[in-house]
C-alpha cells in the first residue's frame, strides 16, 4: 500500500503534516489542523489506517505532534484512535506517543479525555519552550 | 436597538486590538489567527489561548451565521463581527452574528448549561457531545464548550430580537492575562 505524505502548511487554513509509512508502521501527524473540510481531509487517513490494520497487520506506532487542532478535527482524531483501539483488540501491536507543550493544559486534558473515551494507553510526552 | 448595523456599531469600543466585520472565510480567519498567536500578548500561553478562543468563536460564525456570503465563488461562509479588547488584567473577545429562529432556543440552552458546569463536568459534556453526529463541515456541538474550557471563564451571551423571529447573537468571553 502507498504511503501518505502531506506537507503541512499555513497558507490558507492550517494543514497538518502527515507521514504514514506502511513499511515501518510509523505514522506521524503534526503541526496545526484547521481545515476547509475536515472530514474530507481525514477520511483517506482513516481509510489508510483501516487498510493497514486489516491487511498489513504489522506493529503500528502512531506519533501525534499536533500543536493545535480545532474541534472538528478532534472528532476525526477520535475516529483515528477508535481504529487503533479496534486493531489492538484484534491482537495488533499499537504504540501511541503524543507530544505536547508542557504549558498547554488544554492539550494534556484532551489526551486524558481521549484515553477515557477509547480505553487506549497513550504515552504523554511533554516538551518545553517549543522544543523537545 | 433593532437594526443589525446599529448593533455592529455598538460593539466597537476602547482599547480594541482587532476588529473585523464581514465574511468569516478560512483565509481571513487564518490571517487574524496568526496575528493573535504571535502579537497580542508577551506571554505565549496567553497568546495560544487567545488563538484557540478566536478560531472556535470565528468558526461558529463561519458555520452558523444566518447571514452568508460566497467568497471567490467558493462555498458560502457566515457573516458576523469580532472585536478583541484589552483591559488591565484580561482580554475580551466579543462576537456577533445573526442566528435563525430555530437556533435561538438551542443556543440559549447550551450557553446556560455551559455556564452551570464545573471544569470536570464541561470535559465530560464535551466528550458526550463529541460522540454525537457532526454538524456542518464536521463541526458543531463542542466549539463553545472548548471556548469555556480554554478561556477558563464563563460565556456572556445576549440575544437581541430582530425581524422574522431571527436574533442577533452576541458572545463575550474573557481570557485572563495571568
Amino acid at each position: 500500500m502507498e504511503d501518505i505524505v502531506i506537507k503541512g502548511s499555513h497558507k490558507d487554513y492550517f494543514i497538518p503534516s502527515v507521514n504514514f509509512n506502511s513499511q515501518t508502521g510509523i505514522c506521524e501527524l503534526g503541526g496545526e489542523s484547521f481545515l476547509e473540510d475536515t472530514v474530507e481531509f481525514y477520511n483517506p487517513i482513516i481509510s489508510w489506517l483501516t487498510e493497514f490494520t486489516e491487511n498489513v497487520k504489522k506493529p503500528l506506532a502512531f506519533i501525534i505532534k499536533l500543536t493545535y487542532f480545532n474541534t472538528s478535527t478532534s472528532r476525526c482524531i477520535l475516529d483515528i484512535l477508535n481504529v487503533l483501539k479496534d486493531y489492538e483488540e484484534a491482537g495488533g501491536e499499537v504504540v501511541i506517543n503524543w507530544h505536547y507543550d508542557e504549558n498547554d493544559i488544554d492539550m494534556e486534558e484532551d489526551i486524558e479525555d481521549y484515553m477515557i473515551d477509547t480505553g487506549l494507553d497513550i504515552n504523554l510526552i511533554a516538551f518545553s519552550n517549543g522544543t523537545e | 436597538m433593532d437594526g443589525k448595523q446599529e448593533i455592529y456599531d455598538s460593539m466597537k469600543g476602547h482599547n480594541v486590538h482587532i476588529s473585523y466585520t464581514g465574511v468569516f472565510d478560512g483565509q481571513i480567519l487564518s490571517v487574524i489567527a496568526k496575528n493573535i498567536e504571535y502579537s497580542l500578548s508577551q506571554d505565549p500561553i496567553v497568546n495560544k489561548k487567545m488563538f484557540k478562543v478566536f478560531l472556535e468563536l470565528a468558526q461558529n460564525i463561519s458555520y452558523y451565521s444566518d447571514e452568508k456570503l460566497a467568497v471567490n465563488k467558493h462555498e458560502e461562509s457566515g457573516v458576523g463581527t469580532i472585536t478583541i479588547q484589552e483591559f488591565k488584567n484580561h482580554f475580551v473577545f466579543a462576537t456577533g452574528n445573526i442566528i435563525s429562529k430555530v437556533d435561538t432556543e438551542k443556543i440559549e440552552r447550551k450557553c446556560k448549561k455551559i455556564n452551570s458546569l464545573t471544569r470536570e463536568d464541561l470535559r465530560k459534556f464535551k466528550r458526550e457531545q463529541r460522540k454525537l453526529p457532526a454538524g456542518a463541515k464536521g463541526g458543531g456541538n463542542i466549539g463553545l464548550i472548548q471556548v469555556a474550557l480554554t478561556s477558563e471563564n464563563p460565556i456572556d451571551y445576549k440575544l437581541i430580537p430582530l425581524e422574522d423571529g431571527k436574533h442577533f447573537y452576541i458572545i463575550a468571553t474573557k481570557v485572563d492575562k495571568f
